[in-house]
């Protein structure tokens, strides 16, 4: 130990231990694979988050006057602004990219069962505070997709029962007549404020407490096997290593790879064809134009098709909350007692398999993509309409059949598992 | 699972390759961020120089600009304003323009390039106020022997038509002239010394300027 | 049990390869704009063809179109131009060299002449992309019907009149036969009295405007492409020299 060391230590008793407990001595199965990267990378994307957006706001008028030309501001007048904003845009799709694989790897190693299940109930709260610090961020450009996109969002609250337009009024802070309200000054300032200081706050909170609830009951593992239940004469989990330096090492060789792609986009490819960035904002908000269509940016665009493709306002809204609530329940939806998908029934595999391609087709109908496909398959006169609505509304039932599914799949002992190792197994 | 041969020499080789490496990375990312703090292309607008046409300008009379947000006065003094000037020299705290509050080639009587023409930054030395313009020789009730000036209303600063601070007031300095040229006869460009080997940076000239560079 | 590492790390590593594949075919060219014009075929990399397109645009469209979020100082660094042959050459407004692209034409004015006020266009390719700026510009005809006299097959009804009519000449369109007491629709464009340019070097002329108004959209291009190699090629580095760690300490690991 160092004499730096030594004098930091004795001065701060209580960090040392911190330390040790969550680094050197927080001990880690040794099989993790490439799923196991996006932990850390998720907590890499909000620091970049956090610094970019620090000195976005340094550049950026949060009026709706000035919001846009500021944004131009930034991209031109600013040094290296252009630089900055690619970031945090960047930063932003590969935050969910990044969560939607790290929730996969929870889905297909069962480290949502028990004694995880705070763990993935923490996991959730950061996805739904982070859809809402995304959803916010993509307001404050005030480009015409952002205006709308809050419109329509915002308006959602209309369909809750009785308060629902006093609702949507006091969200926005504006008024409307006959219901019908349009973002403005108000709407934006209060965004701001939470997009940049409240939400932040919230997602670093539940990030503490997500890691502490982890590093409580210890990481699962692509066997899904407990290693805490066979230690070593040092006490230490036989097929455990240390975090640190093993996987801080391991990690790093992610976050380069990362990195790569990351730089790829930022600077040859930053709009990514206009999904990163929407070639709609590029014109300001106007309250009598609406973009060719309104959707969301990529990452909402699954829940966003479940809310299009039911044909009730207050049903598809309800079906939305629905889909993203029911993730909450999966601990306990599935009552299957093998965690890792090596060893679950066959039924498992095909019904996740399923549901990620669900998932994904999902997303590409509140992308607006599936009306080329449609005209390539059907030909040019076919109704794109009906027939993506008749797509569409199995793939929605297809999602939620998966958690049914799940239930009764678990509940009912239909599943035929493998046996599971006592070990993990290193075919690493 | 330490056993064999750990080759620490190895290890040690590559952990501080690696962190040299990544820390150079890190500090190159800092940079552009760091740069972000310059000043932008907006404010760098917002400083340009200021190309005036004097023109128009009566002697005797004075134009305000604006440069750098701040107000740049330009005024052609006549005969009478001019003789006046050198007799002031008693009552001027720095007469000769010792103190650094202009370009070397303003450093004269006239604090000027061309002997008529005052183009200096209007604002008072003493706590940054805007001095009025009382441009008439002749007596005002803040000073009975005057003979044209800028007068502060705030704290009764004055200074003569060169912007010279007379004694007894509370400014300490004379008010300021910046780099400014004359690109022609009859339009100055404020806050752009003029360019080398051009005779206005031996000033002061008399009468109309000739052999004025662009 | 090393070698087992190894494999374990090529194929983490081929999989996140397999992302990079996947970024690279989300670059924009992949997702052809919807609409099927045809490609515009810029190259905001030529700097000549930039410098013409930018003396066209000033002559034919700074009188009604702003580029207000570029300043003429920044176009002369995107351009390799210097302040004086700005100034001479491509500056009408008597804008200062650091000022905005604004054109001189008052808004009210304009309001009167066309109905409403000319776009800005500093944003333009962004927002409809640049095959359709280039195929915009190439489709004007004569329309008596119209308050211009011109109309426009990719922007029907377009308010703006031709202003590159000397160079192309005047269109006139082909019509379609009327069907069930529809009027036909437009089958297609025929020069029927030519310009001062031939068609090719109209076609020319209409690429460097689009080239133009592309780098104006984000001239972040110009500087972005030259660093991100130089960023990828440090990351692939780093990324060499922490794998390379990483195996060195996973010898431990049994």
């Amino acid at each position: 130990m160092s004499a730096f060391t030594q004098w930091f230590n004795e001065r701060t008793p209580g960090l040392g231990a911190v330390y040790k407990k969550h680094m050197t001595e927080y001990y880690a199965p040794k099989n993790f694979n490439v799923m196991y990267y996006f932990g850390s990378l998720a907590l890499l994307v909000l620091v970049n988050q956090i610094v970019t957006g620090i000195f976005l706001t340094m550049f950026y008028t949060p009026s709706a006057a000035g919001a846009f030309d500021s944004v131009q501001y930034i991209m031109r007048d600013v040094d290296w602004g252009w630089l900055v904003r690619y970031m945090h845009t960047t930063g932003a799709s590969m935050f969910f990219i990044v969560i939607y694989l790290h929730m996969f790897r929870g889905l297909m190693y069962g480290s949502y069962k028990k004694p995880r299940e705070l763990v993935w109930l923490l996991g959730m709260l950061i996805f739904l505070a982070l859809m809402a610090e995304a959803f916010m961020g993509y307001v404050l450009p005030w480009g015409n997709m952002s205006f709308w996109g809050a419109k329509v969002i915002i308006t959602l609250f209309s369909a809750v029962p009785w308060i629902g337009d006093t609702l949507v009024s006091w969200i926005m802070g504006t008024v409307g007549a006959a219901g019908l309200y349009v973002p403005g000054d108000a709407t934006l300032n209060r965004f701001f404020a939470l997009h940049v200081v409240a939400l932040p706050l919230v997602l670093l909170l539940l990030v503490v407490l997500h890691l502490g609830a982890l590093h409580e009951v210890g990481s699962n593992n692509p066997d899904g096997v407990e290693i805490k239940q066979h230690k070593g004469p040092n006490g230490h989990p036989l097929d455990g290593i240390p975090f640190h330096p093993y996987y801080t090492l391991k990690d790093l060789v992610g976050v380069g790879v990362f990195l790569i792609i990351c730089a790829i986009i930022i600077f040859f490819a930053p709009t990514v064809g206009g999904f990163f960035i929407e070639h709609d904002n590029a014109i300001p908000a106007n309250d009598l134009v609406t973009p060719a269509t309104i959707k969301p940016v990529w990452y909402f665009s699954p829940f966003y098709a479940i809310l299009r493709m039911i044909p009730s306002k207050g049903l598809g809204v309800l079906a939305l909350i629905a889909s993203i609530l029911v993730l909450f329940l999966v601990p306990w939806l599935d009552r299957g007692k093998v965690k890792s998908i090596r060893y679950r029934g066959l039924g498992y595999k095909v019904a996740l398999a399923i549901f990620a391609a669900v998932f994904f087709l999902l997303g590409c109908i509140g992308a607006d993509l599936t009306p080329g496909w449609i005209t390539a398959v059907f030909g040019p006169n076919a109704d794109i309409t009906s027939i993506e609505n008749l797509f569409g509304r199995i793939l929605v039932i297809l999602y939620f059949a998966f958690f049914a599914f799940l239930w009764v799949y678990t509940f009912f002992g239909l599943e035929r598992t493998k046996p599971v190792p006592e070990r993990v197994t290193t075919h690493a | 699972m330490a056993d064999e041969s750990i080759n620490k020499g190895r290890r040690r080789f590559l952990t501080a390759s690696t962190a040299v490496i990544g820390a150079g990375g890190l500090a190159l990312t800092a940079l552009p961020f760091v740069k972000t703090w310059l000043p932008s292309a907006r404010a760098e607008a917002a400083g340009a120089p200021v190309k005036v046409d004097v023109s128009k300008l009566e002697r005797g009379q004075r134009l305000r600009v604006g440069w750098q947000k701040k107000p740049v006065d330009i005024v052609n003094r006549s005969a009478d304003q001019l003789k006046w000037l050198k007799a002031q020299d008693p009552r001027l705290r720095d007469p000769d323009s010792r103190e650094p509050q202009q370009p070397k080639y303003c450093q004269n009587t006239y604090r000027a390039i061309r002997k008529e023409w005052l183009v200096f930054i209007d604002i008072c030395t003493h706590l940054g106020c805007v001095p009025d313009f009382y441009g008439e020789v002749k007596p005002e009730p803040f000073d009975p022997q005057w003979k044209g000036g800028y007068y502060c209303p705030c704290h009764h600063s004055r200074y003569d038509l060169s912007a010279r601070v007379y004694q007894g007031v509370p400014a300490p300095l004379n008010m300021v002239v910046m780099p400014y040229h004359w690109v022609d006869d009859t339009h100055i460009l404020i806050g752009v010394d003029p360019p080398a080997g051009s005779p206005q940076l031996k000033g002061p000239l008399e009468g109309p300027l000739k052999g004025a560079t662009a | 049990m090393r070698d087992m590492t190894l494999r374990a790390s090529v194929r983490t590593l081929s999989a996140l390869l397999l992302a990079l594949a996947v970024a690279f075919a989300a670059s924009p060219s992949a997702f052809a704009e919807e609409g099927g014009y045809p490609d515009a075929n810029i190259n905001v990399h030529d700097q000549a063809s930039l410098q013409r397109g930018a003396r066209l645009f000033m002559n034919y469209c700074v009188g009604c179109h702003s580029l207000k979020y570029m300043r003429y100082s920044q176009m002369a660094a995107g351009l390799g131009l210097t302040e004086q042959q700005v100034m001479d050459n491509l500056d009408f407004t008597g804008a200062k060299f650091q000022d905005a692209i604004v054109s001189a034409m008052p808004e009210a004015d304009a309001e009167k002449w066309f109905g409403k006020a000319p776009p800005d266009l500093s944003l333009e390719i962004q927002a409809r992309g640049a095959d359709w700026v280039a195929a915009y510009l190439k489709a004007f005809y004569l329309d008596p019907s119209t308050s211009s006299g011109w109309n426009n097959t990719v922007f029907p009804n377009v308010a703006m009149p031709f202003p590159l009519w000397q160079l192309q000449g005047e269109q006139v369109a082909v019509m379609n036969p009327p069907e069930d007491g529809q009027p036909g629709t437009v089958k297609g464009l025929k020069l029927a009295h030519p310009g001062s340019m031939t068609p090719a070097q109209y076609d020319e002329a209409v690429r460097d405007i689009t080239a133009f108004l592309a780098y104006v959209s984000s001239p972040d291009e110009l500087v972005r492409s030259h660093i991100g190699a130089w960023v990828v090629l440090y990351l692939v580095l780093f990324t060499l020299f922490a794998l390379v760690l990483k195996l060195e300490y996973w010898k431990d690991v049994h």
